[in-house]
């Protein structure tokens, strides 16, 4: 399945709902909506991954560009994850730095 | 399976994916172990098309060969970039480091190693051979 995301921005929260496979081919288009919403001054991002099947370490690494774009003090949400793509999460040790939901409530 | 050959481009990285789940599929591993194959292959191939053949300014292939035999699916990754032997890269030391302070490197290769039975390098004349071995029943 192509991949695909897209951003919605509200207040200081911005929403990118992922779908399709993100791999080293794809990441640039999630790494663009994420700089969109940092310049839009996001401080809060919420990740809806329900319909993302696949996630190479090309999406890591724009978790790491987001916290240094939109600082470290920035919560990154992680909703609706499917099993596969959040062994990954966990296996290189990013659940320790981002919230992981089912599904989404602000803390 | 017959093996296929694609250019090193990111483009490829599709095609490549087909491939391996079809392999996949052939030797009838479950959904976890193809995810992983799937990851670990995509990962190593992301580091020749990136490092080996574009920051370098060279052309190449990959060649993929799937072989299913009665215990494991032996799967061989060969570029001809320079030598790169990924099993001699250490494991990251940041995994427990905040997001903002973690390496942006080395994460493919972990996930690459960490994905499959077995993960085994080879230099043969000017080519990397990268061969990632499953076995086929966990018993």
């Amino acid at each position: 399945m192509a991949f695909n995301a897209t951003l919605e921005t509200n207040n200081d929260t911005a929403t990118i709902t992922l779908s399709g496979e993100l791999d080293a081919s794809t990441a640039p288009q999630f790494k663009a909506e994420v700089e969109k919403a940092a310049t839009q001054g996001a401080k809060r991002l919420v990740l809806m991954m329900q319909d993302l099947e696949y996630m190479a370490s090309a999406g890591l690494r724009v978790l790491i560009f987001t916290k240094q774009k939109m600082g470290a003090s920035a919560d990154i949400y992680v909703v609706g994850a499917q099993e596969m793509v959040l062994d990954t999460i966990n296996k290189t040790g990013f659940n320790q730095g981002v919230i992981i939901q089912d599904e989404y409530s602000p803390l | 399976m017959e093996p296929l050959t694609v250019p090193g481009t990111l483009d490829s990285l599709k095609p490549i994916a087909e491939y391996v789940m079809a392999a996949a599929a052939a030797a009838g591993l479950d959904k976890k172990a193809s995810y992983n194959l799937r990851l670990a292959v995509d990962e190593i191939a992301t580091n020749v098309i990136i490092h080996g053949y574009e920051e370098a300014g060279r052309d190449g292939n990959l060649v993929l060969q799937a072989e299913i035999d009665d215990r494991v699916l032996k799967f061989t990754v060969e570029d001809t970039a320079t030598f790169f032997d990924a099993t001699q890269k250490a494991d990251p030391d940041d995994l427990d480091l905040p997001l903002e302070k973690r390496q942006i490197g080395g994460l493919g290769v972990y996930l690459a190693i960490k994905g499959v039975d077995k993960f085994l390098y080879e230099r043969s004349g000017d080519r990397n051979r990268t061969i990632f071995i499953v076995n086929r029943f966990t018993s």
